[in-house]
């Protein structure tokens, strides 16, 4: 049978081939090939064009994924575009729709987009290692392939593998806006400043008169501490587009890490105001930003009421794993350990309402659950609570493969050890988890026990200097920084907090 | 603004900050060997051992043993300080190949009989095999080749 496919070449003009069987795959080059798509509509290659644009250059990912929603309505068996649409939507629920849909459609597909297709299905199915190998796979075919470089580096960061990530865009020689963009993040994440601030001035030369890069420069600054100056870089980018929403909401998150809650949640109050219709998982994110602003200062009733409206807008509106994950949250800053379990109680009930979100992510929230009730456990000494909570989350670990859970279950075992004063043991483990803050003050710590001061002094510093807006941050760095950074607070250093 | 880790993969994001290295150890397409001790690893890697079970020769393949990427390497296998890895290198030089990156290792490794190399878990293709160490896979929890 004939197979229409459209291929699109490096100088964006798009041509028409028709191939048969498999022989039209055999002569690629690597240095110069582009990964052909298959459809039967050379309208669906403009919109998929278009998505590009959208997504990368201009960062108008909700208007990517619109477009991508046109490209799979005109050819329904597009399953390429379907994998591409369950990669950028920002709803959980079309992720696992649309990557079910491209599993189901991969036999319409040429055999290099059923790679891409099967890689990503592994990772969404644990198998991390093939994974990996269809994903190596695929980029020695087509390095310079621009969809395959963005969802390498994608995934790569996803996974945190930043190094390698910068390596597959550089050895891709594309000259991408929002590549650039990537690779900047990539370099912030490994906390190499000069050379993410470097990649920032050519993003910024490569689009002058677009809000995105001062956006992401003024991410970047405040990840590095650089508070006033994230503020106006965040607004440059309004003064460009002020339709341009998570500036707004920058500015807010940045003056919250800064301390000042007030004007945080004033921001917060503008910006929802002039952006009434967010998508909804930044609608999400920003709304728990704002419920973190009354935990930064200690207000846990006003804290509690925020985050209550969170989880009744995601149980009403089915989104079960948000809910969860909103009861988890609210469970790991209250100070009665009753409150504790009863919001982790219904952290796990929601758990188990959710039908539509992917099992992966499921298992990963039930991870978190676990881990907060090890941590509950600890602290109100329940040896029995913490063993057999630890035991379920290292079984969950063991069969999940899955990194975000295996984090999960380091930190846990991190912290039980520790409290058994088996320093060594907790060590191995907290060094699994170097991105959460509750793990590197007892890293520090341990580090201290054991007379290894390099480490201590190492970690110290890395705890003092994290500017995530999460909870997490929010529990532990304001006040492990105000003895940090006070000369009369015992000897300076971390040590006075334990 | 980038889309972050947490809206991509699901709600709940590793967060951004680099996860402890993994690494993998290979041997070629034909070896039958899929599982090995760390012990025996040891062996292998300090050329104490110097055939496999069917009589093949053993080709070590590694990135300099001195390198950043190779620190839990030789902590973990080779026990040795870089000086020492320098001086083993050029002691066994006959059995030891260094590639300059993960790549080269793969390649090496794939085209040569008897050939087992270490490489970064996220380098590994389809030419390869992988080798259980203690009967765990590298993505597996208590792997043996995982650190900073």
């Amino acid at each position: 049978m004939a197979v229409v496919h459209l291929l699109r070449k490096t100088n964006g003009m798009v041509g028409i081939l028709l191939l048969f069987g498999a022989a039209a795959f055999a002569q690629i080059d690597p240095q110069t090939a582009v990964m052909p798509l298959t459809t039967k509509s050379p309208k669906v290659l403009q919109l998929v064009d278009q998505a590009w644009k959208l997504n990368l250059d201009e960062v108008e990912t909700e208007k990517a994924v619109e477009v991508l929603q046109k490209a799979v309505a005109i050819d329904p068996d597009f399953a390429f575009g379907h994998q591409l649409l369950a990669s950028i939507s920002l709803d959980p629920r079309e992720q696992v729709s649309e990557q079910q849909l491209a599993y189901k459609l991969r036999d319409h597909a040429s055999p290099s987009e059923r790679l891409a297709i099967e890689w990503w299905q592994d990772s969404s199915d644990h198998q991390l290692i093939s994974a990996i190998t269809k994903m190596n796979d695929l980029l020695s075919q087509y390095p310079r392939d621009r969809w395959v470089v963005f969802l390498s580096t994608w995934w790569l960061q996803a996974n945190t593998q930043y190094a390698r990530s910068i390596a597959v865009y550089e050895k891709s020689g594309l000259d991408s806006p929002g590549l650039i963009n990537n690779t900047a993040y990539c370099y912030a994440y490994m906390r190499q400043f000069d050379k993410a601030f470097a990649w920032m001035d050519k993003y910024v030369a490569a689009l002058p008169n677009d809000p995105n890069p001062q956006d992401s420069y003024a991410e970047i600054l405040r990840m590095a501490g650089h508070f006033s100056s994230a503020v106006d870089h965040y607004r440059k980018a309004l003064a460009i587009n002020p339709k341009f929403y998570s500036s707004e909401f920058g500015i807010a998150d940045t003056y919250s890490l800064m301390g000042d809650q007030a004007k945080a949640r004033e921001e917060y109050k503008v910006a929802f105001q002039e952006f009434p219709s967010l998508p909804e998982l930044h609608l999400v994110q920003w709304k728990t930003r704002e419920a973190i602003t009354y935990v930064r200062e200690s207000d846990i009733p006003g804290a509690d009421k925020a985050f209550q409206a969170i989880a009744d807008y995601a149980h009403s509106n089915n989104m079960h794993q948000v809910e969860a994950d909103i009861y988890r949250q609210m469970a790991m800053y209250q100070m009665d350990p009753k409150r504790t379990t009863a919001y982790l109680d219904q952290a796990d009930a929601a758990v188990d309402e959710a039908t539509n979100a992917m099992p992966l992510f499921l298992q990963q929230e039930q991870a978190q659950i676990l881990r907060a009730r090890v941590e509950l456990a600890i602290r109100t000494g329940n040896k029995d609570m913490a063993r057999t909570n630890l035991a379920k989350l290292a079984d969950l670990s063991d069969k999940a493969n899955d990194q975000v859970i295996e984090t999960a279950y380091h930190g846990a075992a991190g912290a039980q050890l520790f409290t058994q004063k088996k320093y060594d043991q907790a060590i191995s483990h907290l060094e699994e988890d170097p991105s959460n803050a509750l793990s590197l003050k007892l890293l520090a710590a341990a580090y201290q026990k054991i007379g290894y001061s390099a480490g201590m002094k190492r970690t110290d510093d890395t705890l003092a200097n994290l500017n995530d807006p999460s909870l997490e941050q929010a529990l532990v760095v304001p006040a492990f920084r105000k003895c940090y950074e006070d000369p009369t607070c015992a000897g300076r250093t971390a040590a006075a907090l334990r | 603004m980038r889309k972050s880790c947490l809206l991509a993969l699901g709600l709940l994001a590793l967060s951004c900050l680099a996860q402890a290295k993994q690494l993998a150890v290979v041997t070629e397409k034909s070896n039958a060997t899929s599982n090995l001790s760390a012990a025996d690893l040891g062996k292998l890697f300090l050329a104490k051992t110097r055939t496999w079970p069917d009589g093949k020769p053993v080709v070590i393949v590694v990135r300099d043993l001195t390198s950043p990427e190779m620190q839990v390497v030789l902590r973990k296998v080779f026990n040795m300080t870089p000086a020492e890895a320098r001086s083993f290198v050029n002691a066994h030089h006959e059995a030891v190949v260094v590639a300059d990156s993960d790549e080269s290792v793969i390649k090496y490794v794939s085209g040569t009989r008897g050939a087992i190399g270490i490489v970064d878990l996220f380098s590994l293709t389809k030419d390869v095999n992988v080798v259980k160490v203690d009967g765990k896979l590298p993505v597996e929890q208590g792997y043996f080749l995982k650190g900073d």
